[in-house]
């Protein structure tokens, strides 16, 4: 009977602690590769902001252009459509890229679409409020040469625990004014995930 | 002394293991009629672990989905659904443990997997809530989801993989909206096989679509395949095609079907054959049914007289059964078509999954009688009267043990209507009757001063679960 008690208070403990389910947090690099479910992540959007970058910062395309413009050239970032499987968040790679090349000096951006909106609602405001000396005027915005567009992509194959994900990401810049392609950039990333059928 | 600390233990066990399906169904369907979607909303929240529990989380993101999505609280859906989706996903990798329990009791001890026809309900109404919002790209991610969900369960389990009409129609008037029309045209006759397919009569409406399309992108042909003709004329999709704008009027209608429980009993040979008897819900009647018995270790070719309860369709009385509407107050009123029937969803998937649910179950009471009556046998004393009552309580906990899986979403309609109506840019009014089997009205809905944009797809959801 005593090794009986015993053994029900040692299984109980056991059982408690199998149990408990306490959030435990730890900083991890943000450049380190975790993943966990196999689907979308911060290191899918890593990769093709690096790649786009390096991509778009190389290409004849840049220098072709400045030889013809004389200054470096405005670009406004146009829809990037998500084409995939999953609920993906392209603006993140999209400001990864933006930054990138700010920072570089090559180019210049100017806000977009839905950003204008604001922004010139704001001016409107000010136009009726702001003192003259520090109100902005209509009409001085500068005008984008190049667009960017794209899309994301996702083709999946599976069968039962396996399945093969591939990603392309399509980016594009165009002329605004000649609707000609300057620079098409592309990253395709490809994964296998494999599920276990059982666990404990 | 042992094997009855081992018997009370088993008591506790088979306390927290009480189906929760008839509470949840009891609890909810009162807080409904009181208050409701808002009232089972508050009420879901506030006692999920009661209602719900772990191994139901599937079922709580669902019912919250739904009643999110009737309330209009389209963010909120999303969520939810996406959160049910993921535990799905999550479910792929089965716990042995919990089939060990299962295997021993009964399976409302595993977590739930979702019938199929939930599942791909579910991608319908994300769809419905990305469309509501206007976010075309986020429906298509939906309708991309759902064909890879839908690849999943027919490589899973072709036989019992059951086309959706109204998902495939969903996924054509997605692309059609992104103008897409190659993918529009493949989605419209998946719609059209998946009608062949469940042996139901295509919409009037939904054909004039699906002929206009196919005719359109040089595929009427495909349509020969299932034995339809395309129609020579689609004055309706014509219409809309030059105009590109429209209101879609979504109905959901009556409360679908939930489940209950169908006593059976009878006769259990390993390896050879199960016979049973049981009461048809559907007659009235006395009934009986024989299927070849799995081999159970160490039932040897014994005989065991078997009892126990199954899942069963249990109608809930409701008086909505039709939507008619009138645009503008100036055409006649038009009767909305039914794209999807829940009632009929239950009443397949039952009867796909109703031989191995016998089959599993009746082995599972034959491996516990055998485990009962080795019980009884080493807790027999000197002591006739004690022998008695625990066989009387082994017998007695046995039988509470087996409990019929009644889990299932608890606030889908019974059927689902969809009606486009083609609309010119301007103010536009939308009167929506919802009627009985007797033609009278039960609920009204007057929508006035609905402005439309040209190229504007304007949903409008209707649910009346009464």
């Amino acid at each position: 009977m005593k090794k009986m008690i015993q053994i029900l208070f040692i299984s109980s403990l056991l059982f408690l602690f199998a149990c408990s389910s306490g959030t435990k947090v730890s900083r991890i690099d943000s450049n380190s590769v975790v993943d966990l479910s196999g689907r979308w992540n911060d290191t899918d959007s890593r990769l093709v902001a690096e790649e786009m970058i390096q991509d778009c910062l190389n290409r004849p395309w840049y220098s072709n252009l400045i030889q013809e413009k004389g200054s470096a050239p405005t670009v406004v970032i146009g829809k990037v459509r998500n084409k995939s499987h999953e609920h993906i968040n392209v603006e993140t790679f999209i400001k990864d890229m933006e930054r990138a090349l700010i920072n570089s000096g090559s180019v210049e951006f100017v806000a977009n679409s839905a950003m204008r909106d604001e922004l010139r609602a704001e001016l409107a405001s000010q136009a009726g409020n702001a003192t003259e000396d520090t109100r902005k005027d209509f009409g001085q915005e500068i005008g984008a040469d190049l667009m960017l567009m794209g899309s994301l992509n996702s083709i999946v194959d599976q069968e039962g625990k396996e399945q093969v994900i591939f990603y392309q990401i399509d980016l594009e810049l165009i002329d605004l004014q000649s609707h000609k392609k300057v620079w098409i950039g592309d990253k395709k990333i490809k994964k296998y995930i494999s599920k276990s059928s059982t666990k404990l | 002394m042992k094997k009855r600390l081992i018997l009370i233990a088993l008591s506790f066990f088979l306390i927290s293991c009480a189906n929760k399906s008839n509470l949840r169904y009891d609890t909810l369907s009162k807080s409904y009629k009181k208050n409701g979607f808002d009232g089972a909303i508050a009420k879901i929240e506030k006692e999920e672990p009661k209602l719900y529990g772990k191994n139901s989380s599937f079922l709580y993101h669902f019912d919250l989905g739904l009643l999110h999505h009737y309330k209009n609280n389209w963010k909120q859906s999303i969520q939810h659904f996406s959160q049910a989706e993921k535990i799905y996903e999550d479910l792929f990798t089965k716990s042995v443990t919990n089939e060990a329990a299962a295997l021993l009791t009964n399976d409302n001890t595993k977590p739930y997997r979702a019938r199929p026809f939930e599942l791909l309900s579910l991608y319908q109404f994300q769809i419905l809530n990305y469309l509501a919002m206007g976010d075309v790209d986020g429906a298509l991610v939906e309708v991309r989801r759902a064909q890879i969900s839908m690849q999943a369960l027919y490589q899973k389990d072709q036989k019992k993989m059951n086309e959706n009409a109204l998902l495939h129609y969903l996924s054509a008037l997605a692309y059609e909206i992104d103008g897409e029309h190659d993918d529009a045209a493949l989605a419209y006759y998946h719609a059209a096989r998946a009608f062949h397919e469940n042996k139901t009569k295509i919409p009037s409406e939904v054909f004039e679509f699906i002929s206009h399309s196919l005719k359109k992108s040089d595929r009427a042909e495909l349509l020969h395949k299932l034995d339809y003709q395309a129609l020579e004329s689609t004055p309706k999709a014509d219409h809309l095609e030059k105009t590109n704008t429209e209101i879609i009027l979504i109905t959901y209608l009556g409360h679908s079907p939930i489940l209950g429980e169908l006593y059976m009993s009878g006769t259990f040979v390993s390896g050879a054959g199960l016979n049973v008897n049981y009461k048809d819900p559907q007659t009235g009647k006395r009934a009986s049914a024989t299927f070849i018995a799995p081999v159970v270790a160490g039932a040897g070719g014994t005989s065991f007289h078997v009892g126990f309860s199954l899942p069963e369709k249990r109608m809930l009385p409701f008086q909505a059964s039709k939507a008619i509407f009138t645009l503008d107050k100036k055409t006649e009123p038009i009767q909305s078509e039914v794209l999807m029937d829940f009632n009929h969803e239950l009443t397949r998937n039952l009867a796909d999954d109703r031989s191995s649910v016998i089959t599993k179950t009746a082995a599972r009471v034959v491996i516990r009688t055998i485990a009962a009556q080795k019980a009884k046998k080493a807790a027999s004393t000197d002591n006739i009267w004690l022998n008695l009552l625990t066989s009387v309580g082994t017998d007695v906990l046995q039988s509470q043990i087996e409990q019929a899986d009644l889990r299932m979403a608890l606030f889908l309609p019974n059927t689902i209507t969809l009606t486009r109506i083609p609309v010119e840019e301007g103010t536009h009014q939308l009167s929506v009757n919802i009627l009985n089997n007797n033609n009278s009205v039960i609920s009204s809905l007057q929508l006035n001063d609905i402005q439309i944009k040209k190229g504007q797809k304007a949903f409008f959801f209707v649910p009346v679960l009464r």
